[in-house]
C-alpha cells in the first residue's frame, strides 16, 4: 500500500513578530494544506497574511528581520531545515508587487531565472520558457521583450508565467490578480488554481478564485484564525462574522446579509446562482448593488479633443471629449496599459495636455502607488502635512480606521493601510473640486472598500467631482454615476453604469468583464 | 548590423581600440578613431547626428579644460605636459592639449558605439556565462537597469504629488530646491526596490556562489571573429602608417 502523501504545508502555532513591534503581526495560527489542495487565505488589511506567506519558506527571519515561533513543515520537513533559496525547487512564491520583484532583463530571462538556479539543462529551460509563455497566453515573440517596456498587468502575467515554468509542488500567491484586468485575472486564477495543484492564495478579489478553491482560512484583525473550512462552511455559516471583521465575502453573501437586515431570511448559500431562485419578488435590487441616481451640478471640468501623454512619452489616448459635473462620480475602466492613469493625471490638471484644451479648476489625484504621497514619518503627520486641523486629523483617522496607527511610520503599514492613509490625507482637509482616485480599492479589504465608497459618496454630495479609475467593475457599479470605457487609444463607451457594464460583448472585446452584480441587474431592473 | 554582433568580440575590439588611443599620443590616430566610430554610428547604424553630439557633451566638457588652455592661451598645463611625456610612444604632432581633448572624444565615441549597439541584458548574460561574472552581481546590474525607467516614473509621480500639495502646476524642469527635496524619497524608493528584488531572487533560488545553468545564448560566429580581426588589422595598419 502506498504511504499517504505528506501535507504540502502544516503550520502549528505559528506567530510572527517584527523587530521592536509591540505585538505579533500574526498568530498564533495553525494551518494545514493537503497535497493538491487549493486554499484561500482571507483576512482584513493588516492581519498579517503576507507576513505569514513570507515566513513559510523561512524568508522571515532569514532575510526579512523578524521572530518566528511555532513550527512550519513543508512536505513533511521543517522549513528551517533548508535555506529559503533551497525551497525554490518545490515552492514558488508569487509576490504582491510582481512588477518590483522581477529579476530578468527580458521576458525569457525572467521565466528562465528559477530554472537556471536549479541547474536544469539549457535545452530544457528553453522548452520550459516556450511552454510557460503558451500557457500564460503570452505571445511567443515576447521572449526578447524587455521587462521595462511592459505595463504593470503585463509584468504580473510574466511573473505568473515564471511560476508556471517552475512547475512547483506548492504555490504561495499574494494577491496575484490585484493589478490585472478582469479577463487576465480570470486567466491567472485558472492557471494558478489548476486542479491537483497545491496552492495557498491570498486575494481580496474573490470573483476569479471562488470557483477554483477547495478550502478557505480566515484570519481576524488580530491575525488569529477566525474560521476555516470549505467555502460553503466559511461563507455559508460564518458570512456574518467575516462581514463584521470587514473581510470580503462573495456578492451572494453580501446580498443575503443585506436582505436579512431588511427581514428577508434566505438560505445560507454563497454562490449567486444558488441565491437567485430564492430572492423575493418585487425587491428593488439595484439599490443593493448600484448607486441611486443623484442630481448633478453644473459642468465643472471639460476636456476638448484632448491628447494625453506622459512627459517625454508617446500619446496614449487622443480625441478625448469629456465633461465632468459638480457632484458627479465618473468611473474610468479599461484594459491594462489603456492610458487610464495618464488620462486621470490630465483630468486632475497634473499633466499638461499634448494637444487639446482643458478648462476647469486644478484637482488632486490619489496615485496607484500610495507611497508616493508620504512625506512625513507618522500616519497622523501625513494628514497634518495636507493642512488638516487636529479635529480633522482625528476625524480622518477614524473614518479610515487608522486611529490605532496614528504614530506608526507610513512605510510600515500594510498595502491596504497605506492606500487608506493616502485617501485619508487627500480627503481630510482640502475640498478639491476635482479628485481623481487611481485604483482606490486595490489591496483594500471589504471595510476599506466600503469606507472608500462612503467617502466618495460624501465628496460627491458636497459638490466635488470624483473620478474613479478601477478594474473593479462591481465597485464602479456601486459608486459611479457614469462610466467611460477607455481602449484602443480613446473612449469606446460613455454612459450609465448599468448600461455600459452590462454590455458583455464589448467588455470582453477589451479584456474586461461584467460585474458580478450584473446578474442582479439582469433580473429586470430598469436601467 | 553592429547590433547583431556578439557582445564579447565587440567589447574586446572596443577595448583594444581604446587601449591604442590611450597609449599612442598622436592626433591622427585619435581623429581616425573618432571619425571611424562616428561614421559607423551615423552611416551604418543610422543614429542621428544631433543625438550623437548630445551624447558627446559630457566627454567634451571633460576634455574642454585641456583644450582651452592649449588652444586659446597657447600654453600647456603642467598636467598635460606630464601626460605627454609619460607616453611611451609619444610623437606629439600637435598641441598636447588638443591631442588629449580628441582622445577623450574618441574614447567617448567608441564607448558610445558599444553602448548604443549592444543589448545590455545580453551583455550581462555573456559576462556571466563566459567571464564568470557572479550571478548575484550580474542580476544586481540588471536590476539597476530596470530601476532607471521605474525611477523616472516614480520621479514623475513624486513631482505630481508635490505640485498637488503646493496647489501649483508642475514645472517643466524641476528647480534645484525641488531636485534636492526629491533625492531622498528617490533613494528610499531605490533601496526599498532593491531589497524587495533581492528577497524575490532568493525566494526563486538564487544562491551566491552556487553554480547555475543558462538559457541558451547565440554563440560567437564566424562573422563576429571576422569583425574582430578586421578591426584589429585596421588598427595595426593605421599604427604602421603613422
Amino acid at each position: 500500500m502506498t504511504p499517504p502523501l505528506p501535507d504540502a504545508l502544516r503550520c502549528t502555532g505559528v506567530s510572527l513578530r517584527y523587530p521592536e513591534a509591540a505585538r505579533d503581526a500574526v498568530g498564533p495560527v495553525s494551518l494545514r494544506l493537503r497535497a493538491g489542495e487549493r486554499r484561500l487565505l482571507l483576512g482584513p488589511s493588516g492581519s498579517g497574511k503576507s507576513t505569514l506567506l513570507h515566513s513559510l519558506t523561512g524568508l522571515i527571519p532569514a532575510s526579512i528581520p523578524g521572530e518566528r515561533r511555532g513550527e512550519v513543515a513543508l512536505f513533511g520537513r521543517p522549513s528551517e531545515s533548508r535555506r529559503p533559496a533551497d525551497w525554490a525547487d518545490s515552492v514558488a512564491i508569487l509576490f504582491q508587487d510582481a512588477d518590483q520583484t522581477l529579476a530578468g532583463f527580458t521576458v525569457a530571462d525572467e521565466i528562465a531565472f528559477a530554472l537556471e538556479n536549479r541547474e536544469l539543462p539549457p535545452a530544457v529551460i528553453a522548452e520550459s520558457v516556450r511552454a510557460a509563455l503558451r500557457r500564460a497566453g503570452l505571445p511567443p515573440d515576447w521572449t526578447a521583450r524587455r521587462i521595462g517596456s511592459l505595463s504593470g498587468g503585463q509584468r504580473q502575467m510574466v511573473a505568473l508565467a515564471a511560476i508556471l515554468a517552475q512547475a512547483p509542488k506548492l504555490i504561495l500567491a499574494d494577491e496575484p490578480t490585484a493589478s490585472l484586468a478582469p479577463a487576465a485575472a480570470r486567466l491567472a486564477a485558472e492557471l494558478l488554481l489548476a486542479p491537483g495543484q497545491s496552492v495557498l492564495i491570498v486575494d481580496h478579489r474573490l470573483g476569479p478564485v471562488l470557483d477554483r478553491i477547495d478550502g478557505v482560512s480566515v484570519l481576524n484583525r488580530q491575525g488569529q484564525m477566525l474560521a476555516e473550512g470549505s467555502p460553503q462552511d466559511v461563507f455559508g455559516s460564518h458570512g456574518g462574522d467575516l462581514d463584521a471583521q470587514g473581510i470580503w465575502t462573495p456578492l451572494a453573501v453580501r446580498v443575503r446579509l443585506a436582505l436579512a437586515k431588511q427581514g428577508h431570511a434566505l438560505p445560507q448559500v454563497w454562490r449567486m446562482e444558488d441565491l437567485l431562485p430564492h430572492l423575493p419578488l418585487g425587491l428593488e435590487l439595484s439599490r443593493l448593488v448600484g448607486k441611486p441616481p443623484a442630481p448633478l451640478g453644473p459642468p465643472i471640468l471639460r476636456l476638448e479633443r484632448a491628447a494625453c501623454a506622459p512627459p517625454d512619452g508617446p500619446v496614449v489616448v487622443a480625441g478625448i471629449d469629456l465633461t465632468l459635473n459638480a457632484g458627479e462620480v465618473l468611473g474610468i475602466l479599461g484594459p491594462n496599459g489603456a492610458g487610464k492613469s495618464t488620462l486621470g493625471a490630465c483630468l486632475a490638471g497634473l499633466l499638461p495636455l499634448r494637444t487639446g484644451r482643458r478648462s476647469g479648476p486644478a484637482g488632486a489625484m490619489a496615485f496607484q502607488n500610495p507611497e508616493a504621497h508620504f512625506v512625513t514619518d507618522s500616519v497622523q503627520g501625513e494628514l497634518v502635512a495636507m493642512g488638516a486641523t487636529p479635529d480633522q486629523v482625528r476625524a480622518g483617522l477614524a473614518q479610515w480606521s487608522l486611529t490605532g496607527l496614528a504614530d506608526q511610520h507610513p512605510y510600515t503599514l500594510s498595502m491596504g493601510q497605506k492606500r487608506r492613509l493616502a485617501l485619508a490625507a487627500l480627503t481630510a482637509a482640502r475640498p478639491w473640486p476635482v479628485l481623481v482616485l487611481d485604483e482606490p480599492t486595490s489591496g483594500l479589504d471589504h471595510a476599506g472598500s466600503f469606507a472608500a465608497a462612503r467617502q466618495i459618496a460624501a465628496l460627491a454630495a458636497r459638490g466635488q467631482a470624483v473620478v474613479v479609475i478601477t478594474h473593479d467593475a462591481d465597485f464602479a457599479l456601486s459608486v459611479c454615476d457614469r462610466i467611460v470605457l477607455l481602449a484602443d487609444g480613446g473612449i469606446v463607451a460613455d454612459g450609465p453604469p448599468a448600461l455600459v457594464l452590462r454590455d458583455a460583448e464589448r467588455l470582453e472585446r477589451h479584456g474586461l468583464a461584467r460585474p458580478e452584480a450584473a446578474a442582479l441587474l439582469d433580473l429586470g431592473v430598469p436601467c | 548590423m553592429l547590433s547583431a554582433l556578439h557582445p564579447l568580440p565587440k567589447l574586446a575590439l572596443c577595448l583594444i581600440w581604446i587601449a591604442a588611443l590611450v597609449l599612442v599620443f598622436d592626433l591622427r590616430l585619435q581623429l581616425a578613431g573618432l571619425i571611424l566610430a562616428l561614421g559607423l554610428l551615423w552611416g551604418v547604424e543610422r543614429i542621428a547626428l544631433g543625438r550623437l553630439v548630445l551624447l558627446m557633451v559630457p566627454f567634451a566638457l571633460f576634455g574642454f579644460g585641456l583644450l582651452t588652455t592649449s588652444v586659446l592661451f597657447h600654453r600647456e598645463s603642467g598636467f598635460v605636459l606630464q601626460m605627454a611625456q609619460e607616453q611611451g610612444a609619444a610623437q606629439p604632432d600637435a598641441a598636447p592639449g588638443l591631442v588629449l581633448f580628441t582622445r577623450v572624444l574618441a574614447c567617448g565615441m567608441i564607448s558610445t558605439l558599444f553602448a548604443l549597439t549592444t543589448d545590455p541584458g545580453r551583455l550581462v548574460r555573456v559576462l556571466m556565462i563566459h567571464l564568470r561574472l557572479p550571478a548575484a552581481f550580474g542580476f544586481a546590474m540588471l536590476q539597476a537597469m530596470h530601476i532607471v525607467p521605474d525611477l523616472r516614473r516614480e520621479l514623475l509621480t513624486l513631482r505630481m504629488a508635490r505640485a498637488m500639495r503646493r496647489g501649483r502646476p508642475m514645472r517643466r524642469v524641476p528647480g534645484p530646491t525641488e531636485v534636492m527635496s526629491l533625492a531622498i524619497p528617490l533613494l528610499a524608493f531605490a533601496i526599498r526596490r532593491a531589497t524587495r528584488a533581492a528577497i524575490a531572487m532568493e525566494a526563486r533560488g538564487l544562491r551566491p556562489g552556487q553554480p547555475r545553468t543558462h538559457l541558451p545564448q547565440p554563440p560567437v560566429r564566424g562573422g563576429d571573429i571576422a569583425a574582430l580581426a578586421g578591426g584589429v588589422i585596421l588598427l595595426i595598419g593605421l599604427l604602421m602608417a603613422l
